[in-house]
């Protein structure tokens, strides 16, 4: 059971003394590890679980990556643990999503920037909603903004993340682009978790809720809350069709949370190679495209270098953003 | 004697502890309260306290003599040094090393002390890495 | 009639070999990482995950197992707690306080078995609870806002006085000292950093975990070093473990006990944010509150059976909006609702509709390892004992480096490792002192969601600080805090020096 995880471990580790030069052609890691920056069960975590299992199950891995978890600063501890430490290491990747940039970007890794680690690859990529709650009165995007925009008072904004989190960033957006002039006298608070504020928004608490896909699912097809806009560029597929996105209300507003992965900056060609190739080929299986469908997680398919050109993007939107309504300076 | 240092020392913490909150350095953008309140008001708490138990002492507690004193820092000491050399030797080495010397203070002989040190590391890395699988300290020889 | 058939249908899922047997696994390995200092049912249920991928194991197998780990972890706690005064995981915390007294008094054994049993009362009530009132609970935890939960927390913390009384001012800076401490870290709310001094690894606060295993399991290895001269003889004194099946006297007495603070343990287990931690600790004190007459924190049976009951129902009770509404009620909890968007099932209100045979086989699970872990904890209390005969000079190291082992195998961080055995310092000090310990706890536990709570009920109503009294709920948990808890302390010391008084008078007259 257990057991084999370890003795492959003990095994690849002494096979890895006499097998320095990794870098050679036809890479394979001898040690596969993913780096999950927070404690067992957040999100991160499950990445790398969840890939790391099927990158076994589909047999394109022969051994099992071992999932450490490397908790403290959200993330920025094991940033600064593989920039500074583990920098030439090829058998290691670490689990990413869109709050990696946005604290990369907001320069929340003191003294780390994007550019100290190679960007991997997508897994896939959790959409923005904004919902009310079933019996509001709102229906559609501009109306919520137009109450915000009269009287920013009447609304509380409902997310799980803290303040200048990724949540909060995405109702700024839409506000942004509808033209309210001060942004920050939206008024945001800050829960635990999707969850909680969801729970919140059904207790009467809050009047609006901002959050991803995957937090609003369950209670979306309950008939609990009423999704008004969908911050995806089109029209998703399959049950959240039915949504209307910002954009076809006229606000100009995108947000996806992407997942993905990173690796040490010093990584081989080879070895990054061959885990961009590994990651791309799960990307593409049934599978994995059985695991997006059921967690509410929308397409995002990219890889090495066009990954890397996202990940940049991504950094310089939000500092934009986050300079323009005065979260950093 | 004690209670009322012990006073002085909760006042002083309390006053640390405000000057901390007040560099807090605020965002852009906060919420009403913002970052510093709830902890002030804790801090007046931790003073108040302070303040009641520096005037109404309880009776002394009892102080181990110097030796004794020095015997807990020591442990301290070779804790704090098994928590820097874990990733440098390795968890197995490093554990034997620490639980050895714990032994040995506790009045175990020389022998039973090794004897100890090995089974607590050994046996730790059966049941903690081989059966429950967490990635412990990995050593220059894996272990 | 209904439920009971959908129950049945559950039992029909949940018993086969394969279950049973994974069943019994789990509540072995949960009895034991709850009886290690450091691994806790959060770690434990993380932990396992991974075996579950493993065995390749379907969606109602995987919950068996990892519930059977949460419930498990929820019995062993009290064992430590018990025999060795270190509280195992941090809902145990509150059994340490009369549970390690009786194991002084010669009555380890008695000690653990009234606490299996209470646990298992806890737990099978709260599972019928779960059964037939979930979709009622919800409601009741939708009646909580901000402001009823900060309301909440200020009534857990007027408590404390009750629970530790020999200096109230001593409780009192325990208490502020843990909220303190919870402020370390970047703030949730604004997502600055505070109290960090530019210490990257101190952004995401400190662990309570790496809390409770410094003050408690390494303040004990200290004050182990420090005694080892003075009492060596006192040491080899023969270890009484008392009987190992209680008296029938101490169940009759314990079963109002048991029954009040599994009410009281559920309730707190359903809110999203109180948890098991704040199940045993409300059970004990409020039955301290109603029962005491002097000895309570001495080794009274009630005082063991009231936490254990409390934080067994609330394990059971947090899992009733973790299933009905997604939302995690505790640190475990969170894990197992990961565990369940992994296997592709969706948690919330559709959950009980869409995937029947999920939740009831779960349910069945939850009857079938509450009896397995009865019948494996009783039998086994003689072995459990046998810890008190190992000598602490062998005990102690295991104990110091399990602690270590536990901590770094989580978070994988020395950093983590010297703020422990810093804690372990300052909880040999603060025992000096006779500070109490527990109401640090409950502020690392408590103080983050209490704060944040207080700041979004005040930012909802823009400023106006009023809004924390504004609702009915929020007035009478104030009431019942301040009526209940913080006047009997003042007027209460007032009351009974002018009785001394009295007395004093009219023997002098």
């Amino acid at each position: 059971m257990t057991m084999t995880t370890p003795r492959l471990t003990l095994a690849a580790a002494v096979l890895g003394l006499s097998a320095l030069s990794a870098g050679a052609q036809g890479f394979t890691p001898e040690n596969p590890e993913c780096i999950a920056p927070a404690n067992p069960g957040g999100g991160w975590d499950f990445t790398c679980r969840q890939v790391g299992k099927q990158l076994q199950d589909l047999g394109l891995l022969d051994q099992t990556v071992q999932v450490v978890n490397l908790a403290g600063g959200g993330g920025g501890v094991a940033y600064a643990e593989v920039v500074n430490k583990r920098n030439d290491d090829n058998d290691l990747i670490v689990a990413a999503s869109s709050a990696t940039s946005t604290r990369l970007a907001q320069g929340a890794f003191p003294g780390n920037t994007m550019d100290q680690v190679r960007w991997l690859a997508s897994v896939g990529a959790d959409y923005g909603v904004i919902a009310v709650a079933a019996d509001s009165e709102i229906e559609t995007l501009p109306q919520l903004l137009d109450i915000m925009k009269n009287d920013p008072r009447a609304i509380s904004v409902a997310g799980g993340s803290a303040v200048g989190g990724w949540d909060h960033l995405k109702v700024l957006i839409a506000a942004d682009a509808y033209g309210i002039e001060d942004v920050r006298t939206v008024k945001y608070i800050a829960f635990d978790g999707g969850g909680e504020a969801v729970t919140q928004l059904l207790a009467g608490s809050v009047q609006a809720f901002t959050g991803d896909i995957s937090e609003a699912k369950g209670f979306v097809d309950s008939g609990d809350i009423k999704v008004i806009a969908v911050l995806a560029p089109e029209r998703l597929e399959g049950e959240f069709s039915k949504f209307p996105t910002a954009r076809e209300q006229g606000v100009e507003a995108v947000g996806a949370n992407w997942r993905g992965f990173y690796a040490p900056g010093g990584m081989s060609d080879a070895a990054y190679d061959y885990w961009v190739d590994k990651i791309a080929t799960l990307y593409a299986s049934d599978e994995w495209k059985a695991t997006m469908e059921a967690n509410g997680i929308a397409p995002l398919d990219l890889q090495g270098a066009e990954f890397q050109a996202f990940v940049a993007d991504s950094v310089n939107q939000i500092q934009t953003i986050s300079k323009e309504i005065g979260i950093i300076r | 004697m004690s209670d009322r240092i012990f006073g002085v020392i909760g006042l002083l913490l309390s006053v640390f502890y405000i000057w901390a909150a007040l560099i807090i350095e605020e965002s852009f953008l906060s919420d009403a309260v913002g970052p510093k309140a709830f902890p002030i008001i804790i801090a007046c708490v931790l003073g108040l306290s302070s303040i009641v138990i520096a005037l109404r002492p309880d009776p002394e507690p009892v102080w181990p003599p110097l030796g004794q004193l020095a015997e807990i820092a020591a442990a301290a000491v070779v804790m704090f040094l098994y928590s820097m050399l874990l990733p440098e030797i390795g968890f197995i080495f490093a554990t034997i090393l620490a639980a050895t010397y714990l032994a040995w203070r506790l009045g175990s002989t020389l022998l039973g002390s090794v004897l100890t040190g090995l089974g607590t590391s050994i046996g730790i890395y059966v049941i903690f890495h081989l059966v429950l699988g967490l990635s412990l300290a990995r050593g220059p020889f894996g272990f | 009639m209904d439920t009971l058939s959908s129950l049945a249908d559950g039992f029909a899922i949940a018993i086969t070999w394969e279950n049973m047997l994974l069943a019994l696994l789990g509540c072995f390995l949960g009895t034991i990482m709850g009886a290690l200092p450091g691994l806790g049912p959060s770690n434990g249920v993380a932990i396992l995950i991974p075996l579950a991928f493993t065995l390749g194991l379907g969606a109602t197998p995987s919950l068996i197992l990892l519930t059977s780990v949460y419930y498990g972890a929820m019995y062993g706690g009290r064992i430590s707690s018990i025999l060795l005064n270190i509280p195992g995981d941090e809902p145990a915390m509150m059994t340490c306080l009369d549970g390690y007294p009786m194991a002084q008094k010669g009555q380890a054994g008695e000690a653990l078995a009234i606490s299996g049993i209470a646990s298992f009362v806890g737990s099978f009530f709260a599972t019928w609870g779960l059964i037939f009132l979930a979709p009622q609970l919800v409601k009741i935890a939708l009646l909580f806002g901000p402001a009823e939960y900060f309301a909440l927390f200020a009534l857990a913390f007027a408590t404390l006085g009750g629970v530790s009384s020999t200096n109230q001012a001593k409780s009192a800076f325990a208490a502020a000292l843990g909220l303190g401490l919870a402020m370390i870290g970047v703030d949730t709310q604004t997502g600055v950093p505070r109290f960090t001094f530019g210490e990257v690894h101190l952004y995401d606060g400190l662990d309570f975990l790496v809390a409770i295993v410094g003050l408690f399991a390494l303040s004990e290895v200290f004050i182990f070093l420090e005694h080892r001269h003075g009492n060596a003889d006192a040491a080899k004194k023969a270890v009484v473990i008392g009987r190992l099946t209680p008296p029938m006297s101490m169940i009759k007495q314990c079963t109002p006990t048991m029954l009040r603070a599994t009410f009281l343990g559920f309730l707190a287990g359903v809110l999203p944010g109180a948890g098991a931690s704040l199940g045993s600790f409300i059970s004990y004190s409020m039955e301290k509150k109603l029962v005491d007459k002097g000895t309570f924190g001495k080794g009274d049976p009630r005082g063991v059976a009231a936490p254990e009951a409390g934080n067994n129902a609330a394990a059971g009770g947090a899992l009733v909006p973790m299933l009905a509404l997604g939302v995690p009620g505790s640190g475990t909890t969170a894990v197992l609702l990961a565990v369940l968007l992994s296997l592709n099932i969706t948690p919330g209100p559709l959950l009980f509709t869409q995937n029947p045979d999920v939740v009831w086989g779960l349910i069945a699970a939850l009857f079938i390892a509450n009896f397995m872990l009865l019948a494996m904890n009783i039998p086994m209390v003689g072995l459990f004992t046998r810890i008190l005969m190992v000598p602490p000079k062998v005990l102690m190291p295991i104990v110091a480096m399990v602690s270590f082992v536990g901590i770094y195998g989580i978070s994988g961080s020395t950093f983590d490792l010297q703020v422990m055995i810093g804690f372990g310092l300052l909880g040999w000090v603060l025992r000096k002192f006779d500070v109490p310990l527990v109401p640090i706890i409950l502020g690392t536990l408590l103080g983050n969601a209490m704060e944040s709570n207080m700041r979004r009920a005040i930012t909802i109503d823009n400023g106006d600080w009023w809004t924390l009294v504004d609702s009915p709920l929020a007035l009478t948990l104030w009431a019942i805090a301040i009526i209940g808890f913080i006047l009997p302390v003042l007027v209460g010391k007032v009351i009974k020096s002018k009785m001394r008084r009295d007395d004093e008078s009219s023997l002098s007259d």
